[in-house]
């Protein structure tokens, strides 16, 4: 039976030079998902893709990619014959022009697709005798992706695919990546700081802070889990400690309580009402604000 | 097409030092005439200090055609550029690149560091190479232009003495171009390696076929002594030795 993740860490570390960039990162991607990878700045979403691709070696813990161990020298060429990567600076050959940098990448990948290649030249307007030096911010990244889809890879791991485009050419990555996995099936691993394109192309996600994954799960079930409960008092409102499992987060301000409830909402609802608040709202909550709020108890 | 790649970052630098030492090649050989009407003046030259030793001692050797050759050219002009380009071809890399030369999407291909490596030693070895050798071919071929001849062996033998010997200094700069991530360390390093061994060899003294500069000279074959193999040997080895070191030192590398 095929593996069910086609991406396993587990209690996954790196120390770089004293800094702990991963603390027990533990993950699954599932195969064919959108797998968006939250996080701040410097949360350890780089690291851990590096890690995935043998680029950087795990202090400790487990990565494994297709089933096979990351770390591992002819894995990782394997791992890396079966996926496609583009990293965050669009790290690409300065002297090379675009059709030179396409027939470099090709021989390397047998399932290359020239049918694609052709397609996306037109679609992304690449100029073909231009040289990447000369390439804007967005053309760089339309020819990393051109470079990364026609792999014809079952892995699509994305750093910050979006990262530095205007809001146009955004939409258009952005498309033209949803467009494309749909067509091909494959498992698309993500990382970005931007939560409205997450929410927009990702069916799973994994918010990740000082590296560990401390919310991870299918898109729609985050949103269905997750509730924000308003209790408002008549006087002061009371300093109590809820016990219900499932409590992220309680803010007292004047008159009213505000809970995060990750599960258990009935009960933590039972519990609250024994407070006997003047009243009771219970709201679905955003990526945005569940990103924010698991993101601010961390820390 | 890692060969076409590492071929694209070399090309100028190799193809800059072989333009500077065919160039040098050329002038060394249409000098000479000019060369020979000087010697007469050495001979007023005071040669009792160690200043009019080496007068006396160069004025010795351009005497002879080939001693001409190998004073000027295998002994000075090429030694010395032809080790400026084996550092500059050494420069560079993997770790240069971290900062927007291509290192991660090098790195995303589905090929192992030791074969990013080698491919690109290989490259830059056959540069040094053609650098050793063409150059000095030039000499056989030019030498009938100004009513001389220099025999097709010689020049193989100082060339392939140069390019065994001083790939040493390449190894050296392709082994620091795994430590340090800047371009300039690794060849400033090694260019002091050469310069030091040059010193050494002027206060120390002692065989030619003991030291490096030696060695690439082939000074031992050029006296008759003939080829120097057990330096060649040992200069081979210690760059394989460099070469497997950068190997490890970049496959233990976080990027």
């Amino acid at each position: 039976m095929a593996d069910p993740f086609i991406i396993e860490t587990a209690d996954l570390r790196k120390r770089y030079d004293g800094v702990d960039a991963l603390r027990g990162l533990s993950l699954q991607v599932p195969a064919g998902s959108i797998y968006g990878f939250l996080g701040r700045n410097g949360a350890g979403k780089t690291t851990t893709m590096k890690v995935l691709l043998g680029m950087a070696r795990p202090t400790s813990g487990r990565a494994r990619v297709f089933g096979l161990a990351a770390d591992e020298q002819d894995a990782s060429v394997e791992i890396r014959r079966r996926t496609s990567f583009v990293s965050d600076e669009k790290d690409l050959y300065n002297y090379m022009t675009v059709e030179a940098m396409i027939r470099f990448t090709a021989p390397f990948f047998p399932r290359w697709r020239v049918d694609l290649e052709q397609r996306y030249l037109r679609k992304f307007d690449l100029p073909p005798d231009r040289n990447v030096k000369a390439l804007s911010r967005g053309m760089r990244t339309k020819l990393a992706l051109l470079l990364a889809l026609c792999r014809g890879a079952e892995l699509l791991i994305l750093d910050e695919p979006t990262s530095g485009l205007d809001p146009a050419m955004t939409e258009e990555v952005l498309q033209a990546l949803v467009t494309h996995v749909a067509g091909e099936g494959m498992t698309v691993f993500f990382s970005s700081h931007q939560i409205v394109e997450v929410e927009q192309i990702a069916d799973h996600v994994a918010i990740i802070d000082r590296g560990r994954a401390v919310v991870t799960g299918a898109l729609d079930d985050l949103r269905e889990r997750y509730r924000r409960i308003q209790l408002v008092f008549d006087n002061e409102a009371p300093a109590v400690a809820f016990r219900a499992p499932g409590v992220e987060r309680v803010q007292r301000n004047g008159r009213v309580v505000t809970l995060l409830s990750s599960a258990g909402t009935k009960q933590i609802l039972e519990e609250a009402r024994a407070l006997n608040p003047a009243s009771v709202d219970v709201v679905p909550v955003t990526l945005k604000e569940i990103f924010l709020e698991t993101i601010a108890v961390e820390n | 097409m890692l060969w076409y790649k590492a071929w694209l970052e070399t090309r100028w630098r190799f193809l800059t030092g072989l333009g500077l030492l065919a160039c040098s090649a050329g002038a060394i050989v249409f000098l000479y005439p000019q060369v020979t009407k000087l010697v007469p003046m050495a001979s007023t030259v005071d040669t009792s200090g160690g200043l009019g030793r080496r007068i006396a001692e160069a004025t010795a050797l351009v005497r002879s055609y080939r001693g001409y050759i190998w004073s000027q050219w295998f002994s000075q002009n090429m030694r010395q550029l032809w080790a400026l380009f084996s550092v500059l071809l050494g420069t560079g890399g993997l770790l240069a690149q971290t900062l927007g030369g291509g290192a991660l999407f090098t790195l995303s291909l589905p090929v192992s560091r030791g074969r990013l490596l080698a491919v690109r030693a290989a490259t830059a070895l056959a540069e040094l190479g053609i650098l050793a050798i063409v150059p000095s071919l030039l000499l056989p071929l030019l030498s009938p232009a100004v009513g001389q001849t220099y025999s097709f062996a010689d020049a193989l033998v100082h060339g392939a003495c140069m390019f065994v010997a001083g790939s040493t200094l390449f190894s050296l700069t392709f082994l620091l171009s795994t430590v340090f991530s800047d371009v300039w360390r690794p060849p400033l390093i090694a260019l002091a390696f050469a310069i030091l061994m040059a010193l050494v060899r002027e206060v120390v003294g002692g065989p030619s076929s003991a030291s490096l500069l030696g060695i690439m000279t082939a000074e031992s074959y050029f006296r008759g002594d003939g080829i120097p193999w057990l330096g060649l040997l040992g200069t081979a080895a210690a760059s394989a030795a460099m070469l497997y070191a950068a190997t490890l030192n970049i496959a233990r590398q976080d990027f």
